[in-house]
């Protein structure tokens, strides 16, 4: 399981550094379906198999192929983008080591909290691990569910009045 | 050796401050939302890994909702990548500066 563990480290963060380093937007769009699929091994050794499956259906699958269609559609494949404005490296690689310090700091000196025995990978084994999410879905969070189907139904409608002449 | 919580939180860590200097660095639409999605991502490896820690559902659950979140804002930036592009011929941000002095 260790190894496991970093062998997705090291393809999660190679990929994901793929991603803001190459030119070719296809490119990048194509290295983050392998972060996405680092994720999902993430998940799938955190004993949560609906949401590795999830991911990739979800990311892999439909948001990913839908900027891979949006960059054909404009052509974009030749647009390289080259960083070459020196302030903006600066300030950008400068914000993020602070940013990242903080966390790593804050990591380090958070108060230890104890875990609790509600939902152990032994209940959930036992319930089902997409039955409880289902559970959770239809019964504690049902609200949050319905606002994120009018949230969907927002954006379908916001996006095509964007995209209309 | 043990892989414990902090080992998750700190490659979650790794890949949201990739996502953020991606933001801030480059110029393309579309690579920008692609490290927006990163950051998306850090955030749900975050939750998941801290929800089984702690042997709760909630980070769970959240995960779904933001994957909810994530789907209509790429509906939403594709739509405005496409308008955009209309309007300039081009996705470099640097190009959209109406608002400047």
């Amino acid at each position: 399981m260790e190894a496991l563990f970093y062998i997705f480290s090291i393809i999660a963060i190679f990929s994901a550094l793929m991603v803001i380093l190459v030119k070719n937007p296809l490119t990048s769009a194509l290295y983050i379906i392998l972060c996405f699929f680092a994720l999902a091994g993430f998940y799938i050794l955190l004993n949560m198999q609906f949401l590795a499956a999830m991911q990739i259906l979800v990311y892999a699958g439909a948001i990913i192929v839908l900027i891979v269609l949006v960059i054909m559609l404009l052509n974009l494949a030749k647009a390289k983008d080259t960083i070459k404005d020196f302030h903006q490296l600066a300030v950008g690689v400068i914000s993020v080591l602070l940013l990242f310090a903080e966390v790593i700091l804050y990591l380090n000196t958070a108060g230890e909290s104890k875990p609790t025995d509600i939902y152990t990978n032994a209940v959930i084994n036992k319930i089902g691990n997409t039955q409880i999410i289902g559970q959770f879905l239809f019964t504690k969070y049902v609200f949050p569910f319905e606002v994120a189907s009018i949230l969907l139904l927002v954006a379908v409608i916001g996006a095509y009045i964007f995209a209309k002449k | 050796m043990n892989v414990n919580v902090n080992d998750y939180l700190a490659v979650a860590s790794i890949i949201f401050c990739i996502g953020a200097l991606g933001v801030l660095i480059r110029k393309n639409l579309i690579t920008i939302f692609l490290s927006l999605e990163l950051m998306f991502n850090a955030a749900n490896l975050g939750f998941v890994a801290v929800s089984e820690y702690l042997n709760l559902m909630s980070g769970d659950i959240f995960v779904i909702f933001i994957m909810v979140v994530a789907a209509a804002e790429a509906a939403i930036l594709l739509g405005i990548a496409i308008a955009f592009y209309r309007e300039k011929g081009t996705i470099n941000i640097d190009k959209a500066n109406e608002l400047k002095m």
